[in-house]
């Protein structure tokens, strides 16, 4: 532009409305900034996700090592090399190596499970809304019958499949035993998206440029409806959590000695009323993981929403 | 004589209703010459837009064409399989819509857009963002190196417009069909689009058919008129022609019904009495002789075709207004409620004391 050094007023004015760009997506990003919650969620959950990530490296004590603290030891600065801050199981193990390992298995869970359920709900979604007919009666029907059945007998079923028959889970079929039980949820999100987008003249105006249906699909609808797509992933990673510590609770999660935080609370538990911080530990870190997730969800949900403009 | 670009014949579009089946649009039948601008003007709901999608096969369920032939350059295209479809619509025929702003995909970015418009006709990749740029030029956008990374919301609405004007033109169609392409706009911004396809029709010879419920917007662009009622074409011809004489009632209606700026500011807007009829069951003969200040008897009973009236001017009226200026005094009429200037009201239509009747009555004596 530096080019010509005297601008015409046209190219002038060009300019300075062009110097804002603001994409819908920095919108939604500078209103997120806003919210403190949300902000809040996204930071514990930026550093949950770095100590997963250096519990791949790194614990203080091997997570599977019995007899490197005392049998129920209460949290303390004492220990060598490190201090046992959370103190130790019925097992003696070190609490705060299991709960960072555990934050492996939540995290892995929870996204590993949007991202089946992503996999499937949107293409059945998008097909559904966009053409309609047959094939949105069958999966509506579909949906239906899933949700007429309940998500434990859903997912016992799914793991007793995928394992062969033996009942064996793994986090695999842990994952996709849970994504059986959301993904209706995320198809039927879309399909509405689809369903009310594919009236808008934009879906109409690409149609009357030629666009074939996999272009207007993709390039169209699927844009117009990542906000709700986002918000609802984002709200679903905590309720898979939650199911997975669930499944662990009962013993059907995450086989031992994997250090589940639905199977640490099981085991804390039992021990309740000689050392109550076996429970609580696994149990805090999952409620606040929760809540982070939900408040991110939320601060999305509002700064994705464009009826929300403040 | 040249070919006509486009051919529409006997189209027949119905809605397949709960209510029963709609009749939209009824035996329309009109030819599109090369670098023509034509208008279709009509009140809302008189099959205008629906005549448009129909020609470009986008009519939706309900909706679906009962019968006709779209023939471009000879090819009928109601004949077409969906992707040969596909590859006339922006290619051959396009489109651009009344409401820019919901045309425009409000998450991608414009020049964006236009290249997704070209790519739908073409592989290579190679050289479309240059003409992206260019195309936006060539609609007057200022700064086009610029503004084509914008998304649709930081475009005014007359930038919009342009946007998806550049879009339609972008695989150098043949015809453009422009669906009240200034409704939405104020004004200024109208006259400025105006004189943009203007420009664009003789600069590329593209054929616009401008679809509009705007006398004044077919003034401004159009060569050649086709005026709707209900589902049927009841006049066409040259834009001068049609203006000062206009042969059926129901275009020297709408006409005499567009506010005049020499006007005595204390007259009375005229309007049209009544409604546009119901296209469930459209009336029987005439479908504007419930309207029509100059009906007559057979006006009830027969539908009248469309006939030359004049130098290439055609209508669809019993009465026509020449008839109806030398018989029925319509130069210096006040009254033109339904019947007013012939005196004929359906006798028996109207149940004896109804209050309908008593209008009826007042009219008569009125006018």
């Amino acid at each position: 532009m530096a080019a010509s050094a005297v601008a015409s007023p046209e190219q002038y004015l060009g300019e300075v409305l062009a110097r804002e760009q603001t994409s819908l997506w920095a919108d939604a990003w500078r209103r997120l900034k806003r919210n403190r919650l949300a902000l809040v969620g996204a930071v514990y959950l930026t550093l949950l996700v770095l100590v997963a990530l250096l519990a791949i490296v790194w614990t203080p004590y091997p997570v599977d090592h019995q007899g490197v603290v005392p049998s129920y030891a209460a949290p303390s600065l004492a220990g060598t090399p490190f201090p046992h801050l959370l103190g130790g199981d019925a097992s003696a193990r070190d609490i705060l190596s299991r709960l960072m390992v555990g934050a492996q298995i939540s995290l892995i869970v929870g996204v590993g499970t949007q991202i089946a359920v992503l996999a499937v709900g949107i293409p059945l979604g998008l097909v559904a809304g966009f053409y309609r007919g047959p094939i949105d009666a069958i999966l509506t029907f579909i949906i239906n019958v899933f949700y007429g059945i309940p998500d434990l007998l859903v997912a016992l079923i799914l793991v007793f499949v995928l394992s062969g028959g033996t009942g064996k889970p793994r986090l695999e079929y842990i994952i996709i035993a849970i994504a059986g039980t959301r993904w209706m949820d995320m198809a039927r999100l879309v399909r509405g998206q689809t369903l009310s987008l594919r009236e808008r003249e934009f879906v109409e105006a690409a149609k009357a440029s030629g666009a074939r249906p996999i272009k207007t699909i993709f390039g169209h609808i699927l844009p117009n409806s990542l906000g709700p797509i986002i918000v609802q992933a984002t709200l679903g990673i905590p309720q898979a959590i939650l199911f997975e510590a669930f499944l662990s609770f009962l013993g059907l999660g995450v086989p031992p000695p994997t250090p589940s935080w639905g199977a640490m609370a099981s085991d804390g538990i039992q021990s309740m009323r000689i050392a109550v911080h076996i429970v609580l530990a696994p149990s805090i870190a999952l409620s606040v993981t929760l809540m982070a997730f939900n408040f991110l969800g939320d601060g999305l949900r509002d700064a994705l929403d464009p009826r929300q403009k403040r | 004589m040249t070919e006509p670009i486009l051919q529409v014949k006997n189209l027949r579009t119905d809605f397949f209703t709960d209510d029963g089946v709609v009749k939209a649009v009824r035996d329309v039948s009109f030819d599109l010459m090369p670098g023509e601008t034509l208008g279709i003007v009509g009140e809302s709901g008189c099959g205008k837009s629906v005549t448009a999608l129909s020609i470009l096969g986008l009519v939706q369920p309900p909706g679906k064409i009962v019968g006709g032939e779209v023939l471009l350059r000879g090819q009928d295209l109601l004949k077409l399989s969906p992707s040969e479809m596909r590859d006339v619509r922006g290619k051959d025929v396009a489109m651009i819509f009344q409401d820019p702003l919901s045309s425009l995909n409000p998450v991608l970015k414009v020049g964006f857009q236009i290249e997704e418009a070209m790519l739908a006709h073409r592989e290579a990749r190679t050289g479309i963002h240059q003409r992206a740029v260019d195309l936006l030029k060539q609609v007057r956008i200022p700064a086009a190196e610029n503004r084509v990374k914008d998304y649709p919301h930081q475009f005014s609405g007359g930038m919009r417009q342009r946007a998806m004007i550049a879009m339609g033109l972008s695989n150098e169609p043949s015809v453009l069909i422009a669906d009240e392409p200034t409704t939405a706009l104020d004004v200024t911004v109208q006259a400025q689009i105006l004189e943009l396809l203007r420009d664009l029709n003789q600069e590329l010879g593209t054929s616009i058919m401008l679809i509009t419920h705007n006398l004044g917007v077919v003034a401004g662009l159009c060569k050649r008129v086709i005026v709707m009622y209900a589902g049927e074409i009841v006049e066409e011809g040259p834009v001068e022609q049609i203006f000062e004489h206009p042969q059926h009632p129901y275009t020297w209606s709408l006409l005499r019904a567009v506010p005049r700026i020499d006007s005595n500011r204390h007259a009375r807007l005229q309007s049209i009495e009544g409604l546009p009829p119901d296209l469930i069951q459209p009336p029987p003969g005439c479908a504007f002789h419930p309207r029509c200040p100059f009906r007559v008897e057979k006006c009830f009973t027969d539908d009248p075709p469309l006939v030359g009236v004049g130098p290439n001017q055609r209508a669809a009226c019993w009465v026509t207004m020449d008839r109806a200026y030398d018989e029925m005094g319509a130069a210096d009429m006040q009254d033109i409620r339904p019947g007013a200037a012939s005196g004929i009201h359906p006798k028996g239509r109207v149940a004896p004391g109804s209050a309908s009747e008593a209008e009826v009555t007042a009219d008569i004596q009125g006018g």
